[in-house]
């Protein structure tokens, strides 16, 4: 059965053809626009749950199907439903684009999805590019104000630069491999990274995944991004997009045995920073938006950590961590764009007295930030405890130390959140109601941040078994 | 260390109580104020009946771990859930079932959100019970971390005088520890060669002496945030004089010794070598808190302020005792950490109650207000009492087991420290006088004293003091039996 290795990326095209066929229609209706989505990405991870087990090989060996990207994909999959059951309400964007905007969100998952399999250089710069030319259509398509255009052009040249840096990178590394074969370049790379031109174009072949991650020197976008986009889209980056990143740059790592020092100081470096400057900004801000668009730096640096100890234990932990930040992440965006219901961006201080207007959502926001912060019992805080542990168990003291210092740091502005939430009375605010899904949505939220960061058991075993069959 | 397999999860369930108790909470409607008290204090008083369960049927002649629980948690990284009771987590969870039980009743007229309040408080609890249980260094962290967070939210709401800064402050200096803990934490892991967390098997690992000082040093200003070793004890005064009546009882009582209990279940007894190469700076460092406490707390107008920096100056004596590394120093050390518990629960609580009335602290407005409230003043002149380390409660036995084993090992220290003691006790008499025995204040005259059934808190409380200072080897056996194997192990 050949067709089921590749059977969600053909559920996803399938789904982007019907999304297609939807807004060429005259007359708009945006809740069948919406449960047409919606049906179909309840399905899309039925698909790709269907598939988890897969094993094989596609397309000349240029897209392997694997634990490890099976999934990823249901991640993906699930992403991208969950960002649609928040979706009922896209009142900053034109009735017209509505089917736009869920074709492009389909088509940017299809794209991700292609590339956590793909193996092949080429493959993962066209999938790479397939879902970011999705995005760049996404972000400016807010209505109103010029910000979104703004952002749009800003992610369209960030965008498009690291793209540059990537094909350089790419360019380098087939001049000196001749091969565009993931594996049969990485056979190479042991005598490659004692010569700059290795280590250079690796480096620069990351970028393009540093980009999406937003680490540092490729995060200016984040911030005004994330304020400029729809709450909707600007959720889809932080969460689904940021999860696949972490997948293709885990793939790439991961088959290297020995990158020399070298390469894994340069990494050690961008952690830190990342790290750093990403909490150190986040405490000035007053749009919530923007806070968590500095904060999304701050757990790039994290993530990094796990992913640069190149160990398996690493690897296990940057997945974990990876996975908890989509969910950690999403519970605050669901917070937002229920809050902000006419899709304004949503001040700090407009979430005051969130405990009585709504408490469920209130209570939602505390986990959902605590996690973030690393505060038990939350799967943050045991993300960030496997990332730490496996980055010590390699010798990293020094980059442990500064992380643990940066968690302290980035639990004062997670905590001036909470301060809003429950102190400040917000009289004058209105009540924020919710409908059943959300209200469910919520409880399975708070469940999982707090079941997975209690028995993470399963969850980490799961991944260890992934990471196994990549480092093959 | 000899291990005694429970045969019945007497500990998970004392865990578990406050966690069911928080859930059934979470259920209920804000307005059923009753019904949210009820199910608090049933849970406590589980957890109470449970923590005394295990204080009497320990086995002092069998010794070791006994109650013990160990279940796999996270296979791949070599963290278990694995608790048990030894002589000297007794004493301390004994103490966390008090203070909760009689804080939860502390709290019964509280009206603003309730349902939240004992959620909160519950969550708190918890993850104190956790921390003294546990002998895996993952959970212990684990449990700390959720010990030290819901007071952000406790002192913000419910606290008092300057709470905004308080909560923040408070927060960021103990977050600011655990950032020490957690990789002093990992060093140890990393370096262990073995994959556990298991603190026993940790124990009987050799670690390098470079691995040994950093980790100690590490986990010594960590933990000594919470235990608030002077120079890092000024969150601790301002949080307890914001927060409100039950979280300053449990902080004061409770948390403060989580730092520590985490010196000396984690730095002493991992890094042995690490200690004996510290001793001296933590034995000024407690000794300059002792003194520095007593002396900034005769200062203070506000009898919040008075208890915080008494506390400072206390837990200064548990400081000295431990850094004496002698049977008698960590014996007085673990008495005292149980008989300033109850010590300031009793303070704070009766210092809340005069507060829930009058709406003032300050000793001068008070004046004269036993012959007002004489029940009620009665129970705070009581903890004065103790705090001065008058024989017949149980702070007096401590503190003498500390003294004498601190002037054999640090004598200039040990002296210097119990000079400041004396000043201590008179410094406490100034309080009560200017406070209870002079003219009453006629603002105050139509106050009812303290019903039996809301002073019921401080009579436990009074009562657990008198119980164990009269009859201090109930206590002092099952210490030592842990202490012993504990010091010769160093």
């Amino acid at each position: 059965m050949k067709v089921l290795l590749f059977g969600p990326e053909l559920y996803f095209l399938g789904m982007a053809l019907v999304l297609f066929i939807l807004s060429l229609r005259r007359q708009v209706n945006i809740r069948i626009d919406h449960q047409v989505a919606l049906g179909f990405a309840a399905g899309g991870v039925v698909v790709a749950s269907a598939c988890l087990f897969q094993q094989g090989e596609l397309f000349f060996a240029a897209y392997r199907v694997d634990l490890f990207s099976q999934i990823f994909k249901v991640a993906l999959a699930l992403g991208l439903f969950l960002v649609l059951m928040i979706s009922h309400n896209l009142a900053h964007i034109d009735d017209r684009y509505h089917a736009e905007f869920y074709l492009f969100l389909t088509t940017c998952t299809l794209g991700l999805m292609m590339l956590v399999s793909a193996v092949e250089l080429l493959t993962i710069y066209v999938s790479l590019e397939l879902s970011s030319y999705s995005l760049y259509i996404l972000v400016p398509l807010r209505r109103g104000d010029d910000m979104d255009i703004e952002a749009g052009v800003k992610y369209l040249f960030i965008g498009a630069v690291s793209s540059c840096f990537m094909l350089f990178g790419l360019s380098y590394i087939f001049g000196a491999t001749h091969s565009t074969y993931v594996n049969e370049v990485m056979a190479k790379m042991p005598e490659l990274v004692q010569s700059p031109i290795g280590i250079m174009g690796l480096l620069l072949t990351l970028a393009g995944f540093f980009f999406k991650l937003s680490v540092f020197p490729f995060h200016f976008w984040a911030p005004d991004v994330y304020q400029g986009a729809a709450n909707q889209v600007t959720t889809f980056i932080a969460t689904v997009s940021k999860a696949a990143a972490v997948a293709v740059l885990l793939r790439l790592v991961a088959l290297g045995e020995v990158y020399g020092f070298g390469f894994t100081q340069a990494l050690w470096i961008l952690s830190i920073v990342s790290m750093t400057l990403g909490n150190l900004v986040a405490i000035v801000q007053k749009d919530f938006k923007r806070m968590l668009a500095y904060s999304s730096i701050a757990h790039a640096g994290y993530v990094l950590m796990g992913i640069l100890t190149l160990s398996e234990a690493g690897y296990t932990a940057a997945i974990y961590y990876a996975v908890a930040y989509l969910i950690m992440n999403f519970t605050c965006f669901m917070v937002i764009s229920e809050v902000a219901n006419d899709g304004r961006n949503l001040q700090i201080v407009e979430l005051a007295g969130l405990y009585h207007r709504n408490p469920l959502l209130g209570l939602a926001l505390m986990l959902g930030l605590f996690a973030l912060a690393g505060v038990p019992p939350s799967i943050g805080f045991t993300g960030k405890l496997l990332v730490f542990t496996s980055a010590m168990k390699e010798g990293y003291f020094w980059l442990v130390l500064v992380g643990a210092v940066n968690g302290t740091i980035s639990l004062y502005y997670y905590l001036k959140v909470v301060y809003a939430a429950y102190f400040l009375e917000g009289k004058e605010l209105p009540a924020v109601h919710i409908g059943l899904s959300t209200r469910a949505l919520s409880y399975a939220l708070i469940l999982i941040i707090i079941g997975f960061g209690v028995f993470p058991d399963r969850v980490v075993e799961l991944a260890r078994v992934a990471v196994k069959g990549v480092l093959l | 260390m000899v291990e005694h397999v429970a045969d019945f999860p007497y500990l998970t369930c004392m865990l578990l109580a406050p966690v069911v108790g928080l859930t059934i909470i979470l259920f209920l409607k804000e307005e059923w104020h009753f019904l949210i008290r009820v199910v608090s204090l049933s849970a406590a008083a589980i957890a109470l009946g449970l923590s005394i369960y295990t204080f009497v049927n320990y086995d002092t002649a069998l010794g070791g771990l006994q109650f013990v629980e160990k279940y796999e948690w996270v296979k791949s990284f070599g963290i278990y859930f694995y608790v048990g009771v030894d002589g000297i987590n007794a004493p301390l969870l004994l103490l966390t079932g008090i203070v909760i039980f009689t804080g939860v009743l502390t709290m019964w007229e509280l009206e603003n959100r309730v349902k939240e309040y004992f959620a909160f408080m519950l969550a708190l609890v918890t993850g104190v019970f956790g921390v003294f249980m546990s002998m895996d260094m993952f959970v212990f962290f684990l449990f700390y971390e959720i010990a030290v967070v819901p007071m952000y939210i406790l002192i913000l709401i419910w606290g008092s005088t300057r709470k905004i800064y308080a909560a923040m402050k408070l927060t960021l200096y103990l977050m600011a520890g655990s950032g020490l803990i957690i990789p002093g934490i990992l060093l140890l892991y990393a370096t262990s060669g073995i994959n556990t967390f298991d603190m026993i098997q940790l124990h009987g690992v050799h670690f390098a002496p470079w691995v040994q000082k950093t980790a100690f040093v590490l986990l010594y200003f960590g933990f000594g945030v919470l235990a608030a070793v002077w120079p890092f004890h000024t969150w601790s005064p301002v949080g307890h004089v914001a927060a409100p009546t039950a979280v300053s009882m449990l902080h004061a009582g409770v948390l403060m010794k989580l730092g520590a209990y985490g010196i000396l279940r984690v730095a002493m007894f991992l890094c042995p070598d690490g200690f004996q190469y510290w001793a001296q700076l933590m034995a000024l460092l407690a000794a300059v808190g002792i003194v520095y406490g007593v002396f900034v707390g005769l200062a203070q107008t506000d009898l919040k302020y008075v208890i915080g920096y008494s506390s400072v100056s206390h837990m200064g004596i548990v400081g000295l005792g431990l850094a004496t590394g002698t049977i008698d120093g960590i014996n007085g050390s673990v008495f005292q950490m149980f008989a300033h518990g109850v010590m300031t629960a009793l303070f704070f609580s009766a210092v809340g109650y005069i507060y829930d009335r009058t709406h003032t602290r300050m000793i001068y407005e008070l004046g004269g207000f036993s012959k007002i409230m004489p029940v009620a003043s009665g129970y705070f002149i009581i903890a004065a009492l103790c705090g001065a380390g008058v024989p017949g409660f149980a702070s007096f036995w401590a503190e003498l087991l500390v003294f004498i084993s601190a002037v054999k090992v640090f004598p200039v220290r040990g002296l210097l420290a119990l000079a400041s003691i004396v000043i201590g006790a008179l410094f406490a008499l100034r309080v009560v006088q200017k406070t209870f025995y002079n003219e009453p204040n006629p603002k105050f005259i139509h106050y009812k004293d303290v019903s039996p059934f809301l002073g019921l808190p401080r009579a436990i409380l009074v009562a657990t003091m008198v119980l164990f200072g009269i009859f201090p080897r109930l206590m002092l056996d099952l210490i030592k039996s842990a202490v012993v194997p504990f010091v010769n192990g160093l």
